[in-house]
């Protein structure tokens, strides 16, 4: 009856790993390398302005490293420090990464990115060019994708993926989300903050969930892979999706349009998660929340979208 | 001749004018305000029920609502004030003065209010206090109160809030005085009877359920590391030699660790069953792994918790519950127990200074007391001796006659040394003090005393301010823990080194303590999620904590 007394899992959390552990151990071991480490110390240039305590990575750890044997590139966002927010530096870094992986796919390879997000956006003290960092890691993202490598968003920390983390997310070749992750471009606050409590109370986190939350990204098909909350899982998934996530062209495009035309018509009127579940083709949508993961990865591969072109 | 009996024939023609209002003694919700134009006069004292959790929140817009012409000039005398009807009665001129001790979420307002003169304040009490003036010189005239539900005699059953209900009745009933509640809903036959309803004047059944806070949730996955450490200090450089049993814990993130930290790095330690065993307590869902492992054999609780209900009744071995098998809290008995029957108080605050008094005030922030203070004070009315309190009266005085020395109850503040938003813990002069002058008050609203504070705990070590015998050894003692802020790198690096020789000061590494090993891994629950299922699902967490 007890749950995990000494915290000791098979496979550590996800949620509650540091960025720099989780590239680490998703890794084969020993084969992560760091471009641009602390030691670098390559840090914001804008916080000290505000008095804000800056870090030495800017809360995002980059390198290369080994998954399964084959050469890859991973970016990690540190949700701890400053809530992942992409700042100048931050956003810099994860470019450089996606251009190499750009030149070395051309080159004739293919170099696989993994970008494991855990952002709550564009750093507010850094505006402009935060939001610069944005566009400019959305268009490396496509240009990597059209040079033929694959782009795999994990998403599964403790910021989630907001803002321009969400639009990222967008771009990506595919997605594996766990339950603590949320996917959306508006926070749960800023939503409430715009439209009013009534529109969306953001302290009502069951909600938040049902709305922008692992679960609900799976089933409406926003994410290809749900996980449970374990580095072993995101790493099955991070390989898995390398194998299949589709090739980025007008074929994919075009069937990619037509299956968000379809979801639009599916769920337009939808008011709740629960009527999308439902829409779906979940008998109790009720007990979704409360599922356990793997209860929910088979309900979620029987009534899944099928396989199909787009991504 | 001289007449008795004015304030019985005031409250029957109080009565009276109500009476028309209501069919028995049930009011509607519409006529709410009418009914307190009806029975509240110009300048009485009333008591708004304003609790640590509950709220008699549609009481509160009613009373707002009154005609400013009829209704003017009150004295509120409550516990909390929470809702921002609280304060706009002040605004609106319908009240005038305020006697209180808690003010949690309108702390800026109510400051901003204070230095404005739209608030004339009696004084900042804590609890114990303040119920004690309900029965000699505040006593409400009309107490507007708060339960789950009634019946049509107006027996009212509480359920597990049941906080300050029963002390305001008791003043205000049995001295002529007018209650009026409002509940969730009328039945025909109550759960249980909390309070009699020959104590009950009026009843309105709300449109809605009363506002009640879940005060006491704390989420296992934002505590940290530092936090982590503390309570690893806490544990094993106090709770472990003094043996302490019966204690109260505070509500902060420190104490949340030690609570999650007792079936992991307490059962490591052997100290099932030595510490930690009786407490008075809000039933804290940090605390169910405790229970569930077998360390926990007695809790009394102030108040409820909003979601803890399911679990408390099917763990009534631990709780206070009634004969329908739910959590009975009471908030006047529960503070009397921490004060009296308790060996420890554990507790953080916002500002130490150099000789260990601690407030939560800031100058732009005044929260008030709530029950720390009565908790975290050393009762000169004991009389029962317990091991712990022995030992620590020995530390104080070890040349003191054994038979004739006081003991001493363990008060200790576990903070951190840097708090919220890298401000310093640690001051050479509490902000409290700034505030007394500006508002021209004659006391500073000091938390906890100096010479009640026996440790303090921060992630540097802790100081044992029993052992110190002089004003200096105490502020280097606690300079000696205060780390990297003015105050700690201020030290006396020498004489702190000397204090650590004799055990005043202990560091980590003096306890035998690697702070590296304070991890989160250590917790037995490292998000609400783990203490759903630690319950065996029967807590239900509320939705503002869940995150799935």
């Amino acid at each position: 009856m007890n749950p995990p007394t000494d915290g000791r899992r098979q496979s550590p959390s996800w949620y509650e790993s540091a960025a720099r552990d989780r590239a680490r151990l998703l890794l084969d071991a020993g084969t992560f390398a760091e471009f641009l480490g602390p030691e670098a110390r390559e840090m914001s240039p804008h916080l000290g302005i505000f008095d804000l305590p800056r870090q030495f990575d800017d809360g995002i750890v980059v390198g290369r490293g080994k998954l399964a044997g084959t050469p890859v590139f991973v970016a990690a966002q540190e949700g701890r420090f400053m809530g992942g927010a992409f700042g100048e530096v931050h956003g810099a870094k994860l470019v450089g990464l996606l251009r190499a992986a750009r030149d070395a796919s051309r080159d004739g390879g293919t170099m696989p990115v993994l970008i494991l997000f855990d952002t709550g956006g564009v750093r507010l003290q850094e505006a402009n060019v935060g939001e610069l960092a944005i566009g400019e890691v959305m268009r490396a993202v496509i240009e990597a994708r059209r040079a033929g490598a694959k782009v795999i968003g994990l998403v599964g920390g403790r910021a989630g993926c907001y803002g321009g983390g969400g639009l990222i997310a967008g771009t990506c070749s595919a997605l594996a989300v766990s339950e603590h992750g949320r996917i959306a471009v508006s926070g749960p606050e800023v939503i409430e903050t715009n439209r009013g409590v009534e529109e969306f109370d953001s302290k009502d986190r069951s909600l938040v969930w049902r709305t922008m939350g692992g679960k609900h990204r799976r089933l409406l098909g926003g994410a290809e892979l749900f996980v449970d909350d374990t580095i072993d899982a995101f790493r099955a998934a991070a390989i898995a999706l390398i194998e299949r996530a589709p090739a980025f062209d007008l074929a994919m495009l075009k069937a990619e349009q037509a299956r968000l035309a379809e979801r639009l018509k599916r769920f337009g009127s939808c008011a709740d998660g629960l009527d999308v579940w439902k829409q779906a083709g979940v008998d109790d949508p009720a007990k979704v929340p409360g599922m356990p993961a793997d209860e929910f990865i088979a309900l979620a591969q029987h009534i899944g979208e099928g396989r199909h072109d787009a991504r | 001749m001289t007449i008795w009996n004015k304030a019985r024939a005031a409250r029957d023609a109080r009565l009276r004018a109500g009476g028309r209002i209501a069919k028995g003694k049930i009011v509607q919700a519409a006529d709410a305000t009418a009914l307190l134009e009806a029975v509240i006069e110009p300048g009485d004292r009333v008591c708004l029920e304003g609790d640590n959790q509950k709220q008699a929140d549609l009481l509160a817009r009613a009373l707002a609502a009154v005609d400013v012409a009829k209704v003017h000039d009150l004295h509120m005398v409550q516990s909390g004030i929470v809702l921002p009807e609280h304060l706009d009665l002040f605004d609106s001129g319908i009240a005038k003065r305020l006697d209180y001790a808690f003010s949690g979420p309108q702390s800026t307002r109510i400051a901003r209010m204070l230095f404005g003169g739209k608030i004339e304040l009696g004084a900042v009490h804590t609890y114990l206090e303040l119920f004690a003036r309900y029965f000699v010189d505040l006593t409400p005239n009309v107490a507007l109160i708060v339960a789950v539900a009634a019946d049509r005699d107006g027996n009212l059953y509480t359920g597990a809030n049941t906080e300050d209900t029963p002390t305001v009745v008791e003043a205000t009933a049995f001295k002529d005085g007018v209650v009026v509640a409002q509940v969730n809903e009328i039945v025909d036959s109550l759960p249980r009877v909390d309070i009699p309803g020959d104590r009950v004047n009026f009843v309105i059944k709300s449109d809605k359920p009363f506002y009640v806070e879940p005060l006491f949730t704390r989420d296992p996955g934002a505590i940290t590391e530092t936090q982590i450490l503390t309570a690893m200090l806490a544990i094993k450089g106090i709770y472990a030699p003094y043996g302490i049993k019966r204690l109260n814990h505070g509500i902060g993130f420190n104490t949340a660790a030690i609570e999650l930290l007792l079936p992991t790095y307490g059962e490591r330690l052997g100290l099932r069953g030595k510490i930690a065993t009786r407490f008075a307590l809000n039933p804290h869902p940090t605390l169910i792994p405790a229970i569930e492992s077998g360390w926990v054999e007695q809790i009394h609780s102030f108040g409820g918790e909003v979601g803890m209900e399911d679990y408390i009744r099917a763990r009534s071995d631990i709780y206070f519950t009634g004969i329908d098998g739910s959590l009975r809290s009471n908030r006047a008995i529960c503070q009397t127990a921490g004060l009296y029957a308790c060996d420890m108080f554990i507790g953080s605050t916002l500002q130490i200074d150099l000789q260990g008094n601690s407030s939560t005030v800031t100058t732009q922030r005044i929260a008030g007391f709530g029950g720390a203070p009565n908790m975290g004070s050393d009762s000169h009315g004991r009389r029962h001796p317990s091991a712990p309190w022995l030992m620590a009266g020995k530390e104080a005085d070890p040349d003191g006659a054994p038979a004739l020395r006081r003991g001493r109850k363990l008060v200790v503040q576990i903070v951190e040394t840097f708090g919220d938003k890298n401000v310093p813990t640690f001051v050479e002069k509490l902000d409290a003090i700034e505030l007394a002058d500006k508002l021209k008050l004659e006391l500073a609203p000091v938390m906890v005393y100096a010479d009640d504070v026996t440790h303090v705990v921060t992630e540097a070590g802790i100081a044992n301010l029993l052992l110190c015998r002089s004003k200096e050894e105490r502020e280097q003692a606690i300079r000696g823990v205060a780390g990297y802020t003015d105050v700690g790198r201020g030290r006396d690096a020498k004489m702190v080194q000397q204090l650590r020789e004799r055990g005043v000061v202990r560091w980590p590494e003096d306890l035998g303590i690697d702070p590296l090993d304070a991890d989160r891994s250590l917790l037995a629950a490292r998000s609400i999620e783990d203490l759903v299922r630690w319950s065996g699902g029967l807590y239900a967490a509320p939705s503002r904590f869940r995150n799935w």
